[in-house]
């Protein structure tokens, strides 16, 4: 379970996110969406132990992030929106040195390994070093390195962003099956089909707020809209356009 | 800790390994200082051999006005050439080193036994030209001497009265003193090995990890973030060593060569030198690594670390360029300066002079407490947030 509560996370003087709570539920995916600079990445980040929050805490299964981190860092699997490879380790590799280094060894970590290989349909490019992988390749590798820990809880930064269709397709189904089998999903999208086809909960981010939250039928209610796009840019950018965007040129 | 730092170690090592790009940095670009320096010994020792006279020529203008100094030249066994044009000229355009310019009123002031001027050309600025100058000017010299013993013994006077001093050089460097100054290129030369050998890997899984985007997930793993730079320092640190090994033993088979080609100048230090001069720099390495780890932390991209980067190899070696020319006597103060106290110390070995134990472990201790500091600092700079993210 995530828990996020009061966040706040400035970048020197531009406020990023600004009292942001929810929570993510074990079994549930949980959908974190908004446009462009909304702050969903500055929350993930948050999350997953790379920022630390100016004001708030943030929880995994208890633990905060920033007091706890190291056991924060062992029920999390993370698909940042970063997602180099080594070009010249080859999948196989990449996976098994994110194993070792989550304390994973020998026999174990090579049958996980080779399930993952199957699981995500990696035969054909398992043993190929990573120069030239396609972005679903990418994605595949670094979805593989992500949850050779079996992690209880994974966090998702726009996990179809730049997929083709059956990519796409293929990464919404392995999200239902690790919620179908209890998994805490965590996911940020701003493609509102992807949303309403996957999510059971969903946290509407605007100007680094929460807009509103719910079920997408709680949403449609809320705002009065039938549709949930309609409802999406009703409360994500009322009045003008949030076209600024803050988290991802904080640092430049 | 440590199963954290080995996995990054093997990792890191492998994955280089498989760049060709930091193996040539690695392991071709150290060999370049050898190959220059064995150049440059073979073609100043050759310079530097002194002519010999059979068949040394000697250019001459107007040699006809003087038969004399022709005939004396010839039978030193020299061969006396005309120049055919102008003999400024001539030297400029490098067509001859030396021209003796024998004025018109040359022959009727030998015969009124007056003092008659000759003039040597000669372009000083071309270094090949020293040796046949300074034969010619033997040879001038020697024959205005014996000229002017006959003329004091036709006059019934003793001939030594015209030369109240005679002048003996005793060299006592014995042929080693061109040599030491080659022996002074080494410190420059190695440390420059020791700034570039890991160089392109300490870039590459630091500033290179971040652009890559690969560095962000690689921090959400349940290690610590000093543990992972201690593991890349590592790896940086094996091949700047395997680079200077490479280097060495190129200095080495160089020496080797050059003693055999017998170009007259006498330099070989042996094998326990090359180790003792490893040993030396061993701290050095570490403090390049540091050094190199912590930039690529804490600039914002990579070309803006290969930038700084590719300047840092020449603030090292500075010390040890001066030191080429004006040998220092090692101080206790030098050796608290990392770099600086290596140069002296590997330029006292490589000479074959005594090391003061003292000097080696003031050097040691201090470049290791700096190198420890600048870790420290490094791992800070890991922990801030801006690490994970490219400008």
């Amino acid at each position: 379970m995530i828990e996020v509560q009061g966040l706040r996370k400035a970048f020197r003087n531009v406020v990023a996110v600004e009292d942001v709570s929810f929570v993510a539920r074990d079994g549930q995916v949980t959908g974190l969406i908004g446009p462009n600079g909304a702050g969903k990445t500055t929350t993930l980040r948050v999350l997953y132990t790379i920022l630390r929050p100016d004001a708030g805490w943030a929880r995994v299964d208890g633990h905060d992030s920033v007091t706890d981190r190291t056991a924060v860092q062992r029920r999390i699997g993370v698909l940042p929106d970063n997602r180099g490879l080594y070009v010249r380790l080859t999948a196989r590799e990449h996976v098994r040195y994110y194993g070792r280094l989550h304390g994973m060894r020998g026999a174990a970590l090579e049958r996980r390994i080779d399930e993952l290989v199957e699981t995500l349909d990696m035969a054909s490019f398992a043993d190929r070093p990573a120069k030239g992988f396609s972005k679903g390749q990418t994605l595949k590798v670094a979805l593989a390195r992500c949850l050779v820990h079996s992690p209880h809880n994974v966090i998702f930064d726009e996990p179809t962003n730049g997929l083709d269709v059956s990519s796409s397709r293929a990464m919404r189904d392995l999200i239902r099956r690790m919620r179908d089998a209890g998994h805490c999903v965590l996911l940020s999208s701003h493609i509102m089909a992807e949303v309403q086809a996957l999510c059971d909960h969903l946290v509407v981010l605007g100007r680094g707020r929460v807009a509103v939250q719910g079920t997408p039928e709680e949403i449609k209610r809320q705002t009065g809209k039938a549709d949930l796009e309609e409802a999406f840019v009703s409360v994500a950018r009322p009045g003008q356009p949030a076209d600024e965007d803050v988290p991802e040129r904080a640092y430049a | 800790m440590l199963d954290t730092v080995r996995i990054v170690f093997a990792k890191e090592t492998l994955d280089n390994l498989r760049d060709r790009r930091t193996v040539l940095m690695s392991l071709i670009y150290p060999f370049l200082g050898p190959l220059v320096l064995g150049l440059l010994i073979v073609f100043v020792g050759k310079m530097l051999t002194a002519p010999a006279t059979q068949s040394f020529q000697v250019w001459m203008d107007g040699s006809e006005r003087a038969p004399a100094l022709v005939a004396y030249i010839e039978e030193q066994g020299a061969v006396v050439r005309e120049a055919e044009g102008d003999p400024r000229l001539m030297v400029k355009a490098g067509d001859v080193q030396t021209i003796v310019v024998v004025p018109e009123d040359f022959g009727d002031l030998m015969a009124a036994e007056n003092t008659a001027r000759v003039q040597v050309v000669v372009d000083s600025t071309r270094l090949s030209s020293i040796m046949t100058l300074s034969k010619t000017l033997d040879m001038l010299q020697r024959f205005s001497r014996t000229l002017g013993e006959e003329r004091l013994r036709a006059l019934s006077l003793n001939p030594e009265l015209g030369q109240p001093l005679r002048i003996e050089t005793v060299n006592v460097a014995a042929g080693r003193n061109i040599a030491a100054v080659f022996l002074n290129m080494l410190p420059p030369f190695l440390m420059f090995a020791v700034f570039i050998g890991g160089v392109y890997l300490a870039i590459d899984t630091t500033a290179g990890e971040r652009e890559r985007g690969s560095l962000e997930p690689l921090l959400t793993l349940p290690a610590r973030r000093w543990h992972l730079m201690l593991g890349k320092f590592l790896a940086s640190l094996v091949f700047t060593a395997l680079a200077v090994v490479g280097a060495l033993v190129a200095y080495k088979l160089m020496f080797e060569m050059v003693a055999a080609a017998r170009v007259g100048i006498n330099v070989n230090p042996g094998v326990e030198v090359f180790a003792k001069v490893f040993l030396v720099i061993l701290p050095v390495m570490a403090f390049a690594v540091a050094l190199q780890v912590i930039i690529a932390t804490v600039t914002r991209s990579f070309k803006e670390t290969q930038t700084y980067l590719g300047l840092l190899p020449l603030i090292p070696s500075a010390p040890g360029i001066v030191m080429v020319f004006v040998p220092v006597t090692g101080t206790t103060w030098m050796m608290l300066v990392p770099t600086l106290g290596q140069s002296v110390l590997v330029g006292q070995l490589m000479r074959g002079e005594p090391v003061d134990p003292l000097h080696v472990t003031v050097s040691v201790v201090a470049t290791l407490a700096v190198t420890v500091a600048i870790l420290v600092a490094a791992a800070r700079c890991y922990e801030r947030e801006q690490v994970a993210f490219a400008a």
